[in-house]
Formats: C-alpha cells, structure tokens, sequence
C-alpha cells in the first residue's frame, strides 16, 4: 500500500501534456529546491539545538547511578555468564544468534576484565567478586541513548516538525522500561540500537530515490543491509524489521516495474540486484561471520558441548565425552540408554501378564523395560547375527558399523531380546519387546544399528554416537516413553516397538562397556582436536538454537501473554533488597504505552476510514498529508505490528521485555498520528527532487503540492501536555526504575498502579 | 492497491440521472454506448466471483437490475418504439433454450456419477462387520444419545445426533458401546449397515455436488466432470465416507454450503429476489450445519466470509448503489451470514441438552452448577450459615477436581505425612470441620467472618489441614509448599495449622455472604499464616501413590481462580433444622451452551498427546503417510488417498498460483497476449 499511492491521481498516459512533461516543470522543481534548502538552513539551527538537547537528556537519564545496584539484576546472570564464557573461551550454548553477546564480550575484553565470575544468582555483589559491572553497564547505556538520537533523527528525516521530533524522541527518553533494561548488561539495548540503524538507513535510502545508483544512494541501502544483519545477529526478532524492510522493498519493486513508470527491464533488474545484493547478501554475510568469530573464539569444550552432535564436539579441547568413548566390538557387554528420556534398557524373569485389564493379551514372555538407575540387570551382550552362540575369535576383534545387524544378549537372564507383532502392554498400536531362549525364533532377534550421522562416526561408540534399533523382521524401532506399567511391571518405564521409524524420539545411546574404563584408555591415547567445515558447524547450531528455543517452554514466574503487555497488566521484578527494600520492577511508562496504543488505534481508525471515502470517491485529507500519513505512518504501523503480533503465534515463554522494540516503534507512530492530530499541513515534499542522469528515465513524480507544516500555539500547548505526562509519569516510577530510594509500604502501595503489579516489600 | 480504481471515471451527467425505468428506454439503455461511458469492470477474482455470462451486460449492474425487474416477455410484444424486437426476441428465446437444454444436460450427468458414486460406496458396505477405527467414538456417541446419559465430546453435536437418530430409528437399543477396534457387530445385533449407509449416502452426495459447483464456476462440462471422478475415486473419501465417522456429514455440508454460496454469487445481477435470497440463506443454513457438525466449519465460514467482505467492497466502490441499497446488502449477508449460522449452532446445542437429560461419564467436565442440571445429580438443600463446628464439603472452582479431600495414606517423600488431594466424587473423606485456632470446643452459634482465622480438621482422620516448607510432590519449585494433614489424638495441632479465610467474591443477590461464610455463595481462599501462601490446586494428577488425585498445594504470590474454593454443602449440630436453606441455582440454556463450549475449546487444546498415526499438515497433500484403520487375519482398511488425486490435486494447486504470478508480471509490463482469461 505504502507505494503505490504515492503515485495514485496518474493521470493516463495517452494525454498529451502529461506524457511529456511530468507535473513538476525543470524550473519548479530549481524553485522547490532552493525553498527546500532555505527552509533547510532555517530549520537546522533549531534541530541541532534540540538534538543535542535531547541527547544530553537521554545520557542523564541513563547514566544516572549506573553504579547502582552493585549486583546481578535480572538477566544479568545469563549475559553475563555468556560473556565470561567468551573471555575464558569456553564453548556454550544460547538461543540468541552471537553479535550482541560478542559486542558485550569485546567491551569487557576491552577493559581488561578477565571473566573469571559466573554471574549465578540475582542480587549477588559485583564489588566483593571484582567485576568491572559499570564499565560493562555503559555500552548498553550509551546505546540506549544513541537510540534516543535516532528516534530524533528518524523524525527529521521523515519531516515531521521539530516539535514533534522532540517530543517523540523525549517520550522515548523518558519511558521508564527502556531506561531500566538498556541500562543492564542485557541486549535489547544493543538490538534496538541496530533496529533503529535500519529504520533510520532505510528512510535515508528512500529519500533519495531520485538520485538513484548515486553514492550516498548505495551507502544508504548498504547501511540498510548491514543495520539488517546485525540486528538479526543480535536475535532472531531481528527477522521482524528484516520482514519490514522487504514488504517495503517489495512494494516500491513492484512499483518501478509498472510499464507506466518508463523503466526498461534491464534497468528494473539492475534495482533489483542491488537490493538483492544490499538486503539479503550482505545481511547473510554479517550474520555469518558473527557466528564465524563465535567459533573462532569458542574453542575449549564447556557447557555448551551436551547440546552439539559428537563431530561437533570432537572439535573442541578437553572434550568431556570424547574422553569416555569407546569403540563397541562384538561379545562386549554394554549398557543402552535412551537419549529423550534417559533410562536404561532392562529386562527380568518378570513375565508380562497374560492378560491386561481391558482383555487384550500378551505373549506372556519376560519383560523388556526402561529402568532410571542401571542395575545388573541393564547389561547387554552384542552377538553377531549367526546362529552360533558361542563366542568367535573371528568376530571379537570387529567393530560395530552403520547398518551391522546384531542380537542382543540379556546378560542377566541369558535371554535374548526379541519383537513380535503382539501388541505392547500400553499402545496397543506398538510391538511389544520381549526375550527368548537361546536359538529360538532367530529371525525375529535380528536388528540393525542405525548410527545418528554415519557419514561422520562409522563406528559405534559409547557415549558418543546415537542410534536406532530397527527389527530386521517387522520394520520397528526400539522405543521408549514416559509412561510406566502398573504394578505387575514394578511401575517401570514403558518400552516397545515404534512404526515411525524417523522419529527423532528413537535414539538410543550406548554407555558403558563392562570392564573397561574408557577415560583411562582414552587418555592414554593422545587425542587430536578435529575440525570440521565452518558451514557445517553453523547449520548445526542454527538448527539447535531454532528447536531449543522453540522447546523453551518450562513456565516461569514472571512470564506473561503478548496480549497483556500494551496495557501493562503486570510487570517484571527484576531485583530487590531487603535490607533497604529497594527495587527495580520493569513496567513502561503508563502514560506513553497507553498513547501509544491509541495511536495504533487512532492510525487504524483513520487509515481505514479514509480507504473507504476514497472508494466512495471523496477525498477527505489533503493529499501531502495523506501521502506522508499513510507512507511515513503506515511504515512505522507495520513496523509495530510485526513487531508484536508475532509473538501471538509464538509457542515459547514470553516477557514483559520483549515488547520493547515494538514500544519504541508505537512512540514513532504516536508521533506521525500527533503530527496528524495537532500540527496544521506538513513540510513536503522532503526528498531530494533533483533527479540524476539515471532517474530521467522514470516518467513520474509525486504531482503532490508543495506545502510546509505550520505549528500553532494549541498545537505546541498540547504536545508539552503529553510531554509533562509522560515526565512526571516517569519520575513517579523512577524509584522502581533506578532501585532507589527505598520505598515504605505505602509508598509502595501508592505505586502499584494496577492490581496485577506485584510489587516486592508491598506489605 | 484497490485505490487504483477508486475513482471510476464516469460522466458527471450520467452519475447524476440514473436510467429512467421505462419500457421504451429499455432498449436506449442495453444498446452498449460508447465504452469511456460504462465505469470500469469491479476488481474481480475468478477464484470465488463468477464472470457474468454476456459480456453485454456485464459493466453496469445496477442497469442489470433494471433489465430483469422487467420480464421481456410481457412488454416486447406492445413495444412500440420501432426496433427489431422480433431479432431480440428469438436471440433471447434461443438463449434460455439453450440455458434449459445445459441444465438438463447438467441433470442428467450429475445423476449418473451420483448413482456411480452410490455403488462405488456401498460396495460391501457390511464389510468389515466389527467396529473400525474412530466408530469406537462416533458409534459410541450414537449409543450414549440412545441411553441418554450426558458426555463430553470435543466436537459440536449435529453429526453424531443425525448418526445416532438413523441408529434410533434402525432400531439400535444402545446396549452396544463400541468400546475397541474389532469389536463384532453381527452378535449384539447392531445395525451397523444402516449407520454406515447414512454416512455413505452423504458421502456420496459430495460427487454431484462437486459437478453443479464448478460447472456454477462456469467452467465446462468436462472439467466438471474430471472434478466430480476425482472426488468420486479418491480412496481415501472411499474409505472414509463408507463408516460411520463425522467426516461423511461435515464433507456433505461443506460442499453443499460452497454450491450455494457459488449459486448466490451468480444471482449477483439479481439482488433481493427469489433465487438470490433462496442460495443466500441456504449458504447461512450450510454454514450453521457446517460449524456444527466439526469445528473445522469455520474454514468454509472464514472462506464466504473473506468472499462476502470482497463483493460488499466491490459494492461500495460502485457509484450506482447508493448508501441506502449498499446497507440493504450488508444487512441482509449479516443476517443470513452471522446470525442464521449462529442460531442454527444453538439450535443443535439445544437439542443435544434436550437429548441428554440424564447424570452420565461427561459430567466431570462441567461445573457443579451444570451438573446440577443432570438427572441423577442433584443436591439436597443445605444450610446456609458457617459457623465453627460446621462440618463442610469444600469445592475447588477453577478445576473440576471436586471437594478438598484426604485419606489414610501418606506421602512417598517430602514430610510423608498424610495425603491431601481434590477428588472429584462425594465421599465421607471429604468432610472437614472448622474450629477457632485456639479451641474445639463449640457452645454456641458463632459464625465464620471475612479474615477470620481458623483451623480445619479432617473428619475420619482427626488430623488437621497442615502445611509447611516442603515441596509439594508434583510441583517441585521454590513457591509451592507441601500440604498435608497432621496431628494425632491428643494433639493440639501446631501453628502451622492455621489458615485465614478471605472471602474475595461472593453472590451478588445475597450481601451478607460478602463478610460471612456462606455456603454456595462466599468465594473464598485459605491463606496460611506461618508461610503466607494460598491453598491452591491445579490440574496435575499425583501419580499411583495418590490414585491419580489431584495434586493440592500451598502457592506463594498466587492468583485467583485457582486458589478460590467455596463450601458446597454443610451441616452443624446446634443448628435448627428449619435452618435457612440453599442450593445451586441451576443455569439457562445459554450458561450451559457457554459452559460447554469452553470446556470443548480447552478439551480440543489439551489434545496434544501423540498418536502412532498422527501426521503433520505439510504431509497430507503429498500423502505420505495414512491410517491403519483396521486390520484382522491379513485383511486391511487402510486410510489413504488415491495418489493421482492427492498428487495432481496439489500440482494444480501451484500451477494456479504460478500462473497468478505470471500473468499479474506480464500485466504489470504491459505485454500484449492472447490470453482471453481475467488478468486481475
């Protein structure tokens, strides 16, 4: 939408006078721009006043008392545990891709802090454990005001008038979420910051799309791209503003390759590539590389190593689990585990009943079940598959491959293990496991051992190689769930034959050898660190970031529901003391999140109510600024909304924080409706006219009138109203906000605003 | 991008005199003018709107309705104006003959691939004859509406209450209840034939309503032939269709519900007359069967709804239909589209509460005050005043675990003191009496006050509602606290059996239960003193240890409504019989229909257990997987759809919206092509 009215009232092409000479004479257009550059000179005094007024705003609010609290506050303890991790170089394991991590690391590095501390619990002291945290504190917090900067840039360079633009920029300043976040050791500072690069890069790049392929032209849109890819090395809700960009992308694309516009299909594609290039190469590169220096960094094994495949860790140092593996051989007695719900595989001279309560009946053979602590009773023995029981020297000496088909022994009952097609204890749709006597049934004791990832680790090993189990005979995987057998089965887990085949749930994995000790062997022999492709390593974690982060779904105490946080109905505490019952509780501004969510209502109200006159034919709002309150605006509303909704459709836990971005983008938004609510026309146009000699072939222009925006008193009376609003607003939370002072119980009362917020010390 | 044609460029002149509705004007206003005259065509989409069928008449349609408020019969023939209405006439009668001969044609075919269809499932019909697959549910809703025992299913009740009258009517008596795959129907006698038949012939009837729709499309009489074989041979529809399953009614109402609504859009030049109000209304009626035969209706509903939105836009954006007609026309869908489908969803609702009288395996489900609306479930009266000394049964709101509940056996760890649990069944375990927190002893009337503080001792033990810092067996996390009863005889209990009562709602037509206990009316909670937490319960189940109770616990910085509770029935020895009385006060039809629909949306998101079976979306439409459906002695029903469907179903699929994106580029660039189809 946002495009293609900027072009609408076109008028048809077979009309003389237009066909020529576009609405906008060579003369006209000398003349705007001369306007343009003396309203330009007049302006800019005052803007530089206001943005340097703003910032000193900005750095006052989020520097003061940075130093307090002198202890771990909130997420703290995981970014500051990440960045130890980097400093010491241990390898570990987050969801958010690395950049803001390794910006946070590189300043601690920077300082000479060494990560020594594990940052484990909230309220625990930096000054006793020497950690440089105000330091550290102030990346973040510079951020947040260069944030603030650039909410005023965006402003200006979207032309709203300098009332506005400060305005806007305060009630960022001053709303009391992202003062108290961004001054943490968290990223969402970090990621903001980039958001708004992106923003502010991109509307750059569009004004001046008359001057297109000129240099400040490629800056802006590779500064575009590069703004892209570090916010979405920051966290994946960096695919929001990546999604933003590319409708808006795509909407102006679609536009130049109307026949109407004149351009020739090499020059469309030229468009094209250059924002193919900008916008998706450039984004992918950053990212990768940010995960390139993650590795480069991250190179001793660390607690990052449970969650990565065995080739994975095989590349770093001191690998844990490299040290207990060892290869299996045939006659060797081993233990087997299942990997999703870690028991062991058992088997006793305890039968399965004969029939189940609801009249269903079994083989009646010894039961096969999954026991948590392995006894006597786990042990295995891996036969070849001959028919000959005894043991052969031939055999002994043979490793186990991807494909090899075994049986397996009970060692306790001298049993071998077995599957039919009698239907399990607890799914009737499952094969029941079960063990015979030695040389009965063998074609029903065969099985194959299916390695996770054979073209890496052809072996089987202990510890390290995953596996599956498919019956030779009926195509089903040994496989067990979190369900136990009532009595008769001592209440122990539930094993049986899966059809599934591909179920990742099938995974088993070997532990011990009996008699041998795998760690004293392993040392004896003088491991080598493996390496393993870059690209590989990438896609591995990609995928395990993308399948933790959807499985985070343990409830917590402070989460709550996307539909909750515009309004505010409870906040987070993300610190307290009780010696001085001081606080910081996370809340936004109540006055600016509720004006935005108006604006968000007030946007939708108008856009829509103008679509529908237009489509009765009455044109309601003057054309400049419609154009600017539906391109400009509706840039900001898509923003916000893909910056909140998302989350609706998120299985994940959810906070209070991760509304933020989409905070800032409804202070934006709330700016374009106040301009549209309270200040007389607007300053357009704002772009660059002047074409270059490769825009001449475009055969259109905005026809729009000029105009310049005229602020009244009522206007300028207003807009201080929402400002004094949001100040004293603020200033009544800022106790929660800084963590000091203290509060007494009826202060504390005083400021529980709404009864969901749960306030500390409130009685 | 609609805003391109916001502004039709129509002759002022022309806006402002609509054409004058006369006979002799007729002729001047068909006569096609010059083509800068006619507004421009309204954004259409040949997926849902239907191209009018002469492109004469197709640019102005309010001029349309002016061409068939009059019947061109009864004036051409004193028409006097000079013009060659003999040529008119035979071109107009030889068109309605062929229209009348199409249908025929039409009639015919499609009763052919019905009767084809027919035998294609009733083939064997009898076969298996024991239960398959889901008929272990649908059959068993059949027999439970037999025995009129209420329950509890997830999906709305007109499906399963047609299934279960044709099985009424055959005759079924109910004793048989479909309890596992394979069960035999020929010895209970069951007439398993005529349920399956039901389901077969609406099963069927989906092929020639296949036929009547595309052709509605206005595509050929071959395509229309290919689609309606294609719905005819799917095996999967086959196997499906031909047992008794809810899909056979829901696909015959979708697929009767889309007819009508492609018959509707084709009487667009016709509004508000016979035909347009008849397939408008049979599309609300369709949308109501639809919805309440499965949830999933709501597909075919968002798929009219989204369609509806677009014709009432295209609508507004013509300049002939003024704001009068334009909310005559948003009127009349409103009411055929929201509020028809919603009253028929009721209606069924209605029926089934009507069908289901009696206390059944459903009630658990539901809240105390709608089983009390079950025969078999109804309380006595029960006094209304707390005191201490009360004995009294304590009910939990938020879950339907039922009453506060313990018993002689103890915890495997934590304290290994006695069990407290929900349970849902009336049992003198649930008793529980207040006292003071400093005596037992009770002379005198003295009633339970709002903050008042008391202790509860559990009848049959004599031990007292207890808690402490253990965690709870089930919920391990630092907020919950372990709750129990404890104490022995001659124990004075300990400080850590004291619990605030906090009233924090109450019935708003009785005010005194807003500071008193009151039976029924006081919603309170139980605040403990020592730990400052809340008795809660949530749903988790203990485990055999607990015989699968719910699990009761203490919550630190809790919530209402899982920690409110509220006495459900008491007794007292010193008060007088003639006692102030109360009971539930039973709901309406619309609190039950509310209630039930909860339930079955939370039931519905709670089914997230895997099934060996179970498949995902992007599966389906290249069939990768199917359903064993039933199996004995090598003989297999086995659920899957016919490949060349499945796969040239959604090849078409792409190939449609590949073609979309082609042709909206070579539009875009203005290439000239021969393509005669709708670019936009």
């Amino acid at each position: 939408m946002a495009d293609s009215s900027l072009r609408q009232r076109r008028q048809p092409l077979d009309t003389k006078e237009n066909a020529q000479q576009p609405a906008f004479s060579r003369n006209d257009i000398k003349k705007i721009t001369q306007l343009q550059k003396q309203h330009e000179l007049n302006e800019k005094n005052g803007h530089t006043i206001l943005f340097l007024a703003i910032t000193a705003l900005s750095t006052f609010v989020s520097f003061f008392k940075i130093w307090y609290p002198a202890e771990v506050v909130f997420d703290e303890v995981h970014f500051g545990k990440f960045l130890g991790y980097y400093l010491r170089r241990t390898y570990f394991f987050d969801v958010h891709p690395p950049l803001g991590k390794l910006l946070l690391a590189a300043v601690g590095y920077l300082i000479g802090y060494d990560g020594h501390y594990e940052f484990n619990d909230i309220g625990e002291s930096y000054e006793a454990n020497h950690v440089p945290y105000v330091a550290l504190r102030t990346f973040p917090a510079a951020l947040n005001v260069l944030s603030v900067s650039l909410v005023y840039s965006i402003m200006k360079q979207s032309g709203y008038a300098k009332s506005i633009c400060f305005l806007t920029a305060a009630l960022v300043c001053f709303d009391n979420a992202l003062v108290a976040q961004n001054r943490l050791i968290m990223l969402d500072s970090v990621m903001i910051f980039f958001i708004l690069i992106t923003v502010y890069s991109y509307i750059r790049f569009r004004k001046l799309r008359y001057q297109e392929f000129s240099t400040s032209w490629w800056l802006w849109l590779f500064a575009t791209g590069a703004g892209l890819g570090c916010t979405l090395s920051i966290k994946m809700v960096g695919l929001f503003v990546v999604t933003a960009i590319g409708i808006s992308v795509l909407v102006d694309l679609w536009a130049l390759l109307d026949i109407q516009r004149g351009l020739t299909m090499n020059h469309f594609t030229r468009h094209f590539y250059a924002r193919a290039v900008a916008l998706i190469v450039v984004p992918a590169m950053i990212y990768l590389t940010c995960f390139y220096i993650h590795f480069a960094i991250l190179i001793e094994s660390g607690p990052g190593d449970s969650f990565m495949s065995s080739q994975f860790k095989d590349t770093l140092k001191n690998s844990a689990t490299r040290m207990k593996a060892l290869d299996i051989h045939y006659y060797d007695n081993i233990t087997l585990s299942h990997r999703d719900t870690d028991v062991y595989l058992h088997s006793h001279s305890l039968v399965y009943p004969l029939r189940y309560e609801d009249g269903r009946i079994s083989s009646n053979g010894k039961q096969v079940v999954g026991i948590e602590e392995p006894d006597i009773n786990s042990w295995w023995q891996v036969l070849p598959a001959t028919e000959n029981e005894k043991a052969d020297d031939d055999w002994a000496s043979r490793t186990i491959r991807h494909d090899d088909v075994i049986r397996l022994k009970h060692i306790g009952t001298d049993w071998i293990l077995l599957t039919h097609d009698v239907a399990s204890p607890i799914l009737s749709t499952n094969e029941e496991f079960t063990t015979v006597a030695p040389g009965e049934r063998f074609n029903e004791t065969l099985f194959k051992v299916v390695l996770e990832d054979p073209n890496n680790m052809n072996t089987w090993q202990t510890g390290m190689t995953a596996f599956k189990l498919f019956h030779m005979d009926t195509k089903v995987a040994l496989w067990t769930h979190e369900q136990h057998l009532p009595e008769w089965g001592l209440g122990l887990q539930d094993v049986n034959g899966n059809k599934n085949l591909n179920e990742r749930s099938n995974f088993w994995v070997a532990q011990e050898i009996q008699g041998k000790n795998a760690t004293e062997i392993n040392l004896s022999v003088k491991q080598t660190v493996k390496t393993m492709p870059f690209l590989r390593k990438y896609l591995e974690l990609q995928g395990r970031i993308f399948s933790h982060n959807a499985g985070l779904t343990k409830p917590h105490p402070y989460q709550s529901a996307p539909i909750s946080w515009p309004v505010m109905l409870r906040g987070i505490s993300y610190w307290s003391k009780d010696e001085t019952r001081e606080q910081i509780y996370m809340t936004g501004n109540v006055v600016g999140w509720y004006l935005g969510l108006a604006s968000v209502a007030i946007y939708s109200g108008v856009f829509l109510a103008d679509l529908i006159s237009r489509h009765r034919g009455i044109e309601p709002i003057d054309g400049p600024v419609r154009q600017r309150f539906v391109n400009n605006g509706g840039f900001f509303f898509m923003l916000y909304l893909l910056h909140y909704l998302p989350f609706f459709v998120m299985g994940r836990v959810l906070f209070l924080h991760h509304y933020l971005p989409a905070a800032v983008c409804s202070y934006m938004l709330l700016g374009a409706v106040l301009q549209f609510m309270f200040v007389d026309g607007i300053t357009s146009p704002i772009s660059n006219l002047q074409r270059n000699a490769s825009a001449k072939i475009h055969r259109h222009t905005s026809v729009l009138d000029p105009m310049t925006a005229a602020p009244d008193r009522t206007s300028k009376i207003m807009l201080a109203i929402v400002l004094s609003c949001q100040v004293a607003m603020f200033l009544f939370l800022a106790p929660m906000t800084y963590g000091s002072p203290s509060m007494t119980v009826d202060q504390v009362l005083q400021h529980k605003i709404f009864s969901g917020w749960d306030l500390q010390f409130a009685k | 991008m609609a805003s391109r044609f916001t502004k039709p460029s129509v002759n002022k002149n022309e806006y402002t005199h609509p054409p004058v509705m006369s006979p002799a004007s007729f002729f001047n206003n068909i006569v096609p003018r010059s083509s800068h005259a006619t507004p421009p065509p309204p954004y259409s989409d040949h997926i849902l709107s239907i191209p009018a069928a002469d492109a004469m008449y197709s640019s102005a349609t309010a001029r349309q309705e002016a061409v068939h408020r009059r019947r061109p019969m009864k004036w051409l023939a004193t028409d006097d104006d000079g013009l060659p209405h003999d040529k008119f006439y035979k071109a107009e009668h030889q068109r309605l003959q062929a229209k009348q001969q199409s249908r025929n044609r039409d009639w015919r075919i499609s009763m052919a691939l019905f009767v084809w269809a027919l035998f294609i499932r009733f083939w064997h019909i009898w076969e298996p004859a024991s239960v398959v697959f889901d008929e272990v549910h649908f059959g068993g809703f059949a027999s439970k509406y037999i025995r009129t025992r209420f329950f509890m299913d997830v999906h709305p009740p007109l499906a399963k209450m047609l299934i279960a009258l044709v099985a009424k009517l055959a005759g079924f008596d109910g004793h048989f209840n479909f309890k596992d795959i394979g069960d035999d129907y020929i010895e209970p006698g069951v007439p398993y034939i005529t349920m399956r038949s039901f389901c077969a012939l609406n099963g069927a009837l989906v092929v020639p309503l296949a036929y009547w729709t595309i052709r509605g499309c206005g595509h050929s009489v071959s395509a229309a032939i290919v689609a309606a074989l294609m719905v005819c041979y799917d095996n999967g529809l086959i196997a499906n269709n031909r047992l008794i399953l809810l899909d056979p009614p829901l696909l015959f109402f979708t697929a009767a519900t889309t007819l009508a609504w492609v018959n509707f859009q084709n009487q667009d030049q016709k509004p508000f007359r016979f035909w347009w109000w008849t397939w408008l209304m049979t599309t609300g009626l369709g949308l109501g069967f639809t919805l309440s035969c499965k949830w999933v209706g709501l597909f075919i509903i968002a798929t009219v709804g989204v369609s509806t939105i677009h014709g009432l836009w295209v609508l507004l954006g013509d300049p002939y239909v003024t704001w009068h007609r334009f909310s005559r026309h948003f009127a009349a869908r409103a009411l055929c589209l929201i509020v028809m489908p919603l009253t028929v969803y009721a209606l069924m609702f209605a029926i089934h509460f009507h069908c289901l009288p009696n206390s059944g395996e459903g009630d658990g489900f539901m809240s105390a005050e709608f089983q009390q609306t079950l025969a078999g479930h109804s309380m006595k009266d029960t006094p209304i005043d707390i005191a201490y000394g009360s004995k009294v049964y304590i009910r939990h709101i938020a879950t339907r675990g039922g009453y506060l509940h313990s018993h002689p056996h103890n915890y495997p760890w934590g304290s290994k003191q006695q069990q407290v649990t929900l349970y849902p069944h009336q049992d003198s375990n649930n008793w529980w009496t207040l006292y003071k927190d400093n005596t037992e002893k009770v002379d005198e009337i003295e009633y339970i006050r709002h903050g008042d503080i008391v202790r509860l001792k559990h009848d049959d033990t004599g031990k007292r509602l207890h808690t402490h810092n253990h965690r709870p067996p089930m919920s391990e996390l630092d907020y919950h606290s372990e709750v129990s009863a404890y104490g022995f005889p001659d124990f004075e209990g300990d400080a850590n059996d004291l619990w605030r009562v906090e009233i924090m709602d109450h019935d708003k037509h009785d005010p005194v239960s807003k500071d008193r206990l009151r039976t029924l009316h006081s919603k309170f909670r139980l605040v403990h003193m020592n730990e400052g937490c809340v008795l809660f319960s949530h749903n988790v189940k203990l485990p055999d240890w607990g015989y699968g109770q719910q699990e009761v616990t203490c919550m630190r910085n809790s919530k209402p409504p899982k920690t409110m509770w509220y006495v459900e029935s008491t007794t007292h020895e010193l008060l007088p019989p003639n006692a102030e009385k109360v009971n539930y006060r039973k709901p309406g039809f619309w609190a039950k229909f509310k209630e039930l629909n909860a339930v079955m949306w939370d039931t519905n998101q709670g089914l997230t257990q895997s099934h060996p079976y179970d498949s995902r979306p992007q599966d389906w439409p290249f069939l990768r997987r199917g359903i064993s459906f039933w199996g004995k002695d090598f003989r297999h029903v086995y659920l899957l759809g016919n490949p060349f469907v499945y796969w040239s179903t959604t090849l078409a699929i792409i190939f449609y919206f590949a073609t979309k994106l082609a042709l909206l580029f070579v539009d875009k660039r203005g290439y000239k092509t021969d393509f005669r189809g709708e670019l936009k």
